[in-house]
């Protein structure tokens, strides 16, 4: 064992990690702007929204340096991340580092773009795309026109370029309801593994509370997930919300994102002392 | 409550402090200082620490940390520590006249007879009124009164006050309507 994986393996981070009190996953929100305006939200996404992104270097960075302090993986959303023309490269050099799942809205996979998603094809880079309904019209409320044909028609092509995918429902009904059947089966029919299919709940933060959906959470229901921006890092990917076009800080850790020890130490010492949450309960993932 | 739209920052409040700052708004309007610092909340915790232990009760006395803090704030020509410690010093004793003459509108010498005291504000006039070397002559004059250990715990207010002054007065900082009353009152605003 190397000096610096020593350090690591006793490090109160990697310690954290292992024991599951930290999880393991550091989130990044690559981006703010986004190519739908998804009525649910979180951060008031839409192509007009200002940027906000993250470079590139601070990307690999964050991956690097997570790595060394312990953490598990890395997981990146927006915004869509795929509006930034570098990401795939950028992906590739942070998966050299650690496992990454990568989020997005699956509508931006036509041509060359498909082509060049498709390099992702690697066992540790999962990509997680978003769909709510095996109805169109239902499934397009929420997310927009055409975002259901555009999704059915990426993810089999996805899948055929050996690309890992999972899918990521968002309801505002029961988690477990058998009105997600359907739903299940069109998953299913693509070869994704049930544990790949993510059925979540609309959180009331962003745009989801200025319509009033979703489940109200506060800090102990949301996973304690490290989660870094471009304007600093968060408790938890719900964290760096948008309100009426306003950054909410109440889960504001630091500005300071990098070195990630900084945000990551005053995320555990968030967490001691924080009660036991609901995050299991709710179904916040 | 403050005038938060004279200030250049945002003043968080209860509802939009990060967590690590909950504690100094649980109970009420800690004031647009911590208000400010929690939009970096990583230096909260650290710059309320520093700022707590220089500026609170010390070896050398209230009477001589409000001394400095109100001196170097009026030398700074920081509007709401000049507001906020003129209130404090009154409240610890300080008389009228003595809070009149740190803040220059009165001559030293009638506020502060004691050769010890003015000694001692020679030196903070020295460290937050000037710029360069601080004269021997100041220093030995100081020296004969006070031990050397009082004058760095003094330098420690001074300089923990001259990050407040810049802070205070680069943002706009709004001094606190109940201040400003009682100041406007009691005819020290």
């Amino acid at each position: 064992m190397t000096d610096v994986e020593e350090r690591i393996a006793h490090g109160p981070i990697a310690d954290a990690v292992r024991s599951g009190v930290l999880p393991g996953r550091v989130w990044l929100y690559s981006n703010y702007h986004c190519n739908l305006a998804c009525s649910y939200c979180l951060t008031e996404s839409s192509p007009r929204s200002e940027r906000r992104e993250l470079t590139a270097e601070q990307m690999i960075a964050i991956a690097e340096q997570s790595k060394d302090l312990g953490f598990t993986g890395v997981g990146i959303t927006g915004g869509e991340p795929f509006l930034l023309p570098w990401l795939t490269d950028t992906v590739l050099d942070m998966v050299e580092f650690l496992p990454v799942l990568l989020l997005n809205n699956g509508t931006l996979f036509a041509g060359d773009r498909l082509e060049r998603a498709a390099r992702l094809a690697h066992p540790d880079i999962a990509l997680q795309i978003s769909l709510d309904s095996h109805l169109a019209d239902i499934n397009d409320m929420a997310r927009g026109p055409e975002n259901f044909a555009k999704v059915v028609a990426s993810v089999p092509r996805l899948i055929e370029r050996g690309v890992r995918v999972r899918i990521a429902t968002t309801t505002g009904g029961p988690l477990d309801s058998s009105h997600l059947d359907p739903l299940r089966a069109l998953v299913a029919s693509w070869g994704v593994p049930p544990d790949d299919h993510i059925v979540r709940p609309i959180v009331r933060r962003g745009r989801a509370d200025e319509f009033g959906l979703g489940v109200q959470a506060i800090a102990r229901d949301i996973p304690s997930e490290l989660c870094i921006t471009a304007d600093g890092a968060f408790w938890g990917s719900f964290g760096p919300t948008v309100s009426n076009g306003r950054l909410d800080t109440d889960l504001l850790l630091t500005r300071t994102i990098l070195p990630v020890s900084v945000p990551a130490n005053a995320l555990l010492a968030a967490i001691s002392g924080m009660p036991e949450g609901a995050d299991a309960t709710l179904g916040i993932r | 409550m403050n005038d938060v739209s004279m200030s250049r920052v945002e003043l968080l409040d209860a509802s939009t402090a990060p967590l690590s700052a909950q504690q100094f708004f649980s109970g009420g309007d800690p004031g647009p200082i911590v208000a400010a610092l929690a939009t970096v909340p990583e230096l909260l915790v650290p710059a309320l620490g520093f700022v707590g232990s220089a500026l609170g009760a010390g070896a050398i006395g209230v009477r001589a940390k409000e001394l400095a803090i109100l001196r170097t704030s009026a030398l700074q020509g920081c509007t709401y520590c000049i507001h906020a410690h003129t209130a404090v010093s009154l409240d610890v004793g300080l008389s009228p006249d003595e809070v009149r003459a740190l803040r220059g509108e009165l001559p030293l010498e009638d506020g502060f007879p004691s050769a010890r005291e003015r000694a001692l504000i020679g030196w903070i006039d020295a460290l937050a009124g000037a710029t360069g070397p601080v004269p021997d002559d100041v220093w030995t004059e100081a020296r004969d009164h006070w031990a050397a250990h009082d004058l760095v715990e003094i330098s420690v207010t001074v300089g923990a006050t001259m990050f407040l002054n810049r802070f205070a007065t680069g943002f706009q900082l709004p001094t606190a309507t109940h201040v400003l009353e009682r100041l406007q009152a009691e005819g020290m605003a």
